[in-house]
């Protein structure tokens, strides 16, 4: 009994994968039929539809045109020197050793470098605020100092002991009288 | 000219022979100028795209593992940079003179190779026209004729993935040159 279903079973699959061989699974093994990828049974099944289906067969002949015009097309061979020119090209990018040796900081290594340079500039900043601080006791000194520092009479012009400053006094002079 | 074998130009060049490397340059370069070519429409920058192929090749190949095969390597490396190309900004060319001096053809009669330049120009324009993916996997079939499996390996994928983009590429350049064919 079960042979029997399993026989009934098998031909009417066979009948149907025939007689139901859609244009859209046809479609999709075109492609594979002209590099010859299908097996006995695939390739079987697929010539029965291009048989009876005109747009299916369109298509194919269409792909394997696409597929023929690539084998005609040129094929390119490297300009002339092209090698000759990788070689000059290597020499030329490629780093000696002795610069690759120099440049070689691992990530770690840069890490440290950049934490080193912050702290100094940290130290600088701090013992140069203690150094002021030190030198001038008291609050009101220390604005003298940065008053002196900043005051334009320190940039004067014509200093008195200078030949400015001479012709200055002479013209001061001049127009007291 | 008779290259060496693929293993021994590496064992070469793994043993400090520099000249090992210049004979891997000498026997792919036609395959790898010839794929540039195809992925990148401009022959200058496809001559570019080679030479960065060999400067890439050069600085990995000593981490080369022999099991893997060395052409499928260097379309690998040549898929990648071809992808990666940043186009340059060139002036426009009408008739690119190169795409004639670089022929391989062996002399084939002037009308013969006026049609395959012209239907060489149209199948470089379709292919620009198609999604990367599927630009690299046809080029591979039809150009460079490797086999699905080899095609896979190239581009890390399962072979279906590969007879899926082949088939697809197939039916998009199917119906740009349509008039064409």
């Amino acid at each position: 009994m079960k042979n029997v279903w399993n026989k009934i079973k098998s031909q009417s699959f066979k009948s149907m994968e025939r007689e139901e061989m859609k244009c859209s699974q046809t479609e999709k093994m075109i492609s594979r039929y002209v590099d010859n990828d299908l097996d006995t049974e695939e390739k079987r099944l697929f010539e029965l539809h291009i048989q009876d289906c005109s747009g299916c067969k369109q298509e194919l002949e269409e792909v394997r045109s696409v597929h023929e015009l690539f084998a005609s097309t040129e094929r390119f061979t490297a300009p002339y020197g092209f090698t000759t020119r990788v070689m000059a090209n290597l020499e030329a990018k490629e780093p000696s050793w002795l610069w690759q040796l120099f440049t070689f900081r691992p990530f770690v290594l840069r890490t440290v470098e950049v934490a080193f340079a912050l702290i100094i500039m940290i130290i600088g900043v701090v013992s140069g605020n203690l150094l002021v601080a030190d030198r001038t006791s008291g609050r009101q000194a220390v604005q003298a100092t940065v008053q002196e520092s900043f005051s334009l009479d320190l940039f004067q012009a014509t200093p008195p002991d200078s030949v400015g400053g001479a012709y200055v006094r002479l013209m001061g002079a001049g127009d007291e009288r | 000219m008779a290259f060496a074998d693929d293993g021994d130009l590496i064992n070469r060049f793994k043993g400090g022979e520099l000249s090992a490397f210049e004979d891997v340059v000498r026997k792919y370069q036609d395959r790898v100028y010839n794929l540039c070519r195809y992925m990148i429409q401009d022959a200058h920058d496809a001559q570019d795209a080679a030479q960065d192929v060999f400067l890439k090749a050069y600085r990995n190949l000593k981490t080369f593992k022999p099991d893997a095969s060395l052409y499928t390597w260097l379309y690998r490396i040549a898929v990648n940079t071809c992808l990666d190309y940043k186009k340059k900004s060139r002036p426009e060319q009408a008739e690119d003179e190169s795409v004639i001096d670089d022929l391989t053809s062996t002399e084939p009669s002037p009308e013969q190779r006026y049609q395959s330049k012209e239907i060489g120009q149209a199948i470089q324009l379709a292919l620009q026209k198609l999604p990367e993916s599927l630009r690299a996997a046809i080029v591979l079939k039809e150009i460079e004729d490797l086999s699905y499996e080899e095609i896979a390996e190239v581009l890390h994928t399962s072979i279906g993935t590969v007879k899926s983009r082949v088939s697809r590429a197939r039916e998009e350049l199917r119906r740009l040159l349509r008039k064409k064919v």
